[in-house]
């Protein structure tokens, strides 16, 4: 029985890939972009977990074999930050190409573009 | 310091540092040097040879770099220094910078280093070193023509590289010694009904990509559109040996078949009548090598093509030698392979002469150059009788030797596409000896003066071996013999005797001198003389009219281009063109469907990528 992290995590980026593919808004396709990065944060994570362990901070009663498995998490904390950072990107591409053309129709703009 | 190594790497030694001096004077003595020295080291070699043959490894980087010189590559690698020799002091006068020095030794080393390889590897390198020389020679004059050349070598070369990688994978070995072997005993398994290390369909693979790939070089019907191209769009001077010498090392490549899997390839094979059946495919696309390069010649306006094609045709006779496959064949073969080298060698440093005097290079730009230039002019005289195969020159003996081995193997096809091959060599001769030489001198070219010193020397040297070899064809056909070890063209070194048929030399040259003087004398007793102005010309009883312009300067072989119009359309360079042409906008539309700018479809692409390899289970 696969594990309900994962099957959540997947639907996720499966769910934003469907955005970016058929979906003709620019910025409906940047919020698939968002779910899509939401989801794969969600499954690294989800792969480090260890059934019943905390969190992977050395304190009192926590030693190394009672934590989780710090490594994804600073997978994920990086790839949040790539994430918004790309997506601040892609919103002010998002807002010129409006300026630009009027539209944000993605076939709009492939034909005024020529 | 082994002599091998000196033999073949120090034209490359001198041409970097001709290169590097840029000096006028000095760049030419030093290349001239560099090209001399494996000429005087091949002929001081020449007694250690009976003994045993030289050889040399040479370490580079784990990599055995081997090298032999045995009395088949002795012989080529003289025709290659002679030649050599000859083209580079011709270059002393054509040659404009000394990038032109540095690459035309890169390819004499090339060419000696493929001639005395001792394994596949070593001759696959100096096989390209030669490519890429001659490449960067044509390419400083012709983008076009040099890369055409490139293509279809690469194209070669890359076949080579797959059949060589092919019978290392099976034997574990490159030298010759241990490949022939391995081969050898293939055969002789397969004859007694085992399994041999090589399929049948393998055996025929190897055989084909050699074909493509010795065939490219030798310029080999129909994979010869590079030729006209890149003889005719470089210094003339390193024509001479690019067309004389570069071209055998294709011709080198078929014997080196016949060295290494002889006995497998008639096996798998079999017979065609009385050829080796692989060997009647090389001899039938030499004959067709034959008769398009003798008509292609004959129709040229361009003086510089006509010979390109015409060095086609001459390397044709070649490939019919080596294909019929009897001692006698192949060494008529070779011995015309010498003697083309000599005669085309010759043909194209007059070439240079007449390019390099007048600066023009058509027909109806010439005439009259006789006067002018008799030195030149006796040297063209004695390139034309022997190519046209008159006796008493080189070109008789070895047609004549062509012919023979032919006739007896009772091949009528081969025989008479050699035949044809001789009648059209007349033809386009007749054109460059009257239209260049004689009749009217257009007044630009009124003050032409006679060859300069070193390409006179050159052509000296040329036109003499010509005569030598030609009175006395024997000095040639007894070092054959040698290959061979045993007597299979019989006689003294004035005489070639077959057995069925015998030709003296010396006793010819005699009988046509004592002609000859006779004819002078009845000539100068009494012999009236009539001017005829030279637009006096007919055709078939009627006058020339000028709409037809038909000089022999001009457009001379019109009516049998206009026979021929149907045949001439067919052209292997358009249809390569054309597939060239085909691939590319087929590569455009597919380009510009699949590199469409969608940034969505990339997305999809992506995707259906992901399913493929889930459903893979990656």
């Amino acid at each position: 029985m696969i594990s309900a992290y994962y099957f959540g995590a997947i639907a996720l980026v499966l769910i934003g890939l469907y955005a970016v593919l058929v979906k003709k808004n620019l910025l409906k396709i940047l919020i698939g972009l968002s779910i899509m990065e939401t989801g794969v944060n969600l499954l690294l994570i989800s792969i480090g977990y260890v059934s019943g362990r905390s969190a992977p901070i050395l304190s009192e009663g926590i030693t190394a074999s009672k934590a989780v498995d710090p490594i994804p998490q600073a997978l994920v904390l990086t790839a949040i930050v790539i994430g918004v950072a790309t997506t601040a990107m892609a919103l002010s591409v998002a807002i010129i190409l409006y300026e630009k053309y009027g539209t944000l129709n993605i076939e709009e703009i492939r034909r005024l573009r020529g | 310091m082994n002599e091998l190594l000196l033999i073949v790497f120090s034209p490359l030694i001198a041409g970097f540092l001709a290169w590097l001096l840029r000096v006028k004077g000095v760049k030419e003595a030093v290349g001239i040097i560099g090209s001399l020295i494996p000429l005087i080291l091949l002929i001081k070699a020449y007694p250690s040879l009976s003994q045993n043959n030289l050889t040399f490894t040479l370490n580079v980087a784990g990599f055995e770099v081997g090298f032999m010189l045995s009395r088949l590559s002795w012989v080529f690698s003289m025709i290659a220094a002679v030649v050599g020799f000859t083209a580079i002091l011709g270059m002393a006068s054509t040659a404009k910078d000394s990038y032109e020095w540095l690459f035309a030794l890169m390819s004499l080393t090339g060419v000696l280093g493929v001639f005395t390889a001792n394994d596949l590897i070593t001759f696959f390198v100096f096989w390209e070193v030669m490519t890429f020389a001659s490449f960067m020679m044509v390419f400083k004059f012709n983008r076009g023509a040099s890369l055409k050349y490139f293509v279809l070598s690469i194209i070669g070369a890359y076949a080579m590289l797959v059949a060589i990688g092919i019978i290392y994978a099976k034997t574990g070995s490159i030298t010759f010694a241990d490949i022939s072997t391995a081969f050898s005993k293939d055969a002789m398994s397969k004859m007694l009904g085992g399994s041999g290390i090589f399929t049948k369909t393998e055996t025929m693979l190897i055989y084909g990509l050699f074909l493509l790939a010795f065939g490219v070089k030798a310029g080999m019907f129909p994979l010869h559109v590079w030729a006209p191209d890149a003889y005719s769009e470089t210094n003339q001077s390193y024509t001479a040996m690019f067309s004389g010498v570069l071209s055998k090392a294709g011709v080198y490549g078929f014997i080196l078949l016949y060295v290494l899997m002889y006995g497998k390839l008639i096996v798998e094979f079999g017979h065609f009548r009385s050829a080796p059946a692989f060997g009647y495919i090389i001899a039938f696309l030499g004959g067709l090598t034959i008769i398009v390069g003798g008509i292609l010649a004959a129709l040229q306006e361009d003086i510089r093509k006509l010979f390109a094609y015409s060095s086609i045709s001459q390397i044709g006779y070649i490939l019919v030698g080596i294909g019929v496959g009897t001692a006698l064949s192949i060494e008529a073969a070779i011995y015309h392979a010498i003697s083309h080298a000599l005669f085309k060698g010759l043909f194209f440093l007059i070439v240079a002469t007449i390019i390099y005097r007048t600066g023009k290079t058509e027909f109806k730009d010439f005439g009259g150059l006789a006067e002018k230039m008799p030195f030149t002019f006796a040297m063209a005289f004695i390139a034309i009788l022997s190519l046209a195969g008159i006796p008493p020159l080189v070109g008789f003996a070895s047609k004549w030797l062509i012919f023979e081995a032919v006739i007896h193997e009772n091949l009528p096809i081969l025989g008479g596409m050699v035949f044809f091959g001789s009648a059209i060599g007349f033809v386009y001769l007749i054109r460059f000896t009257y239209a260049v030489w004689f009749g009217q001198r257009p007044s630009d070219i009124e003050n032409t003066k006679d060859a300069p010193l070193p390409l006179a020397i050159a052509m000296g040297i040329l036109g003499t071996l010509n005569v030598i070899f030609g009175v006395a064809p024997g000095l040639v056909a007894q070092e054959l013999n040698k290959l061979f070890g045993q007597q299979i063209i019989g006689g003294n070194i004035w005489e070639l005797d077959l057995g069925f048929g015998r030709y003296n030399g010396l006793l010819l040259t005699i009988w046509m001198t004592i002609g000859l003087l006779i004819a002078a004398i009845v000539y100068f007793l009494g012999a009236s003389v009539r001017k005829v102005p030279v637009t006096d010309t007919y055709q078939s009883g009627n006058p020339v009219t000028m709409e037809y312009n038909l000089t022999i300067r001009r457009n001379f072989f019109l009516p049998l281009k206009e026979a021929m119009a149907f045949w001439l359309r067919i052209s292997f360079d358009k249809l390569y063109h054309d597939i060239w042409k085909s691939m590319e906008d087929f590569a455009e539309t597919a380009r510009n469907y699949i590199y469409n700018g969608n940034v969505q479809a990339y997305a999809w692409y992506l995707a259906i990528i992901l399913i493929i390899l889930a459903a893979m289970g990656v």
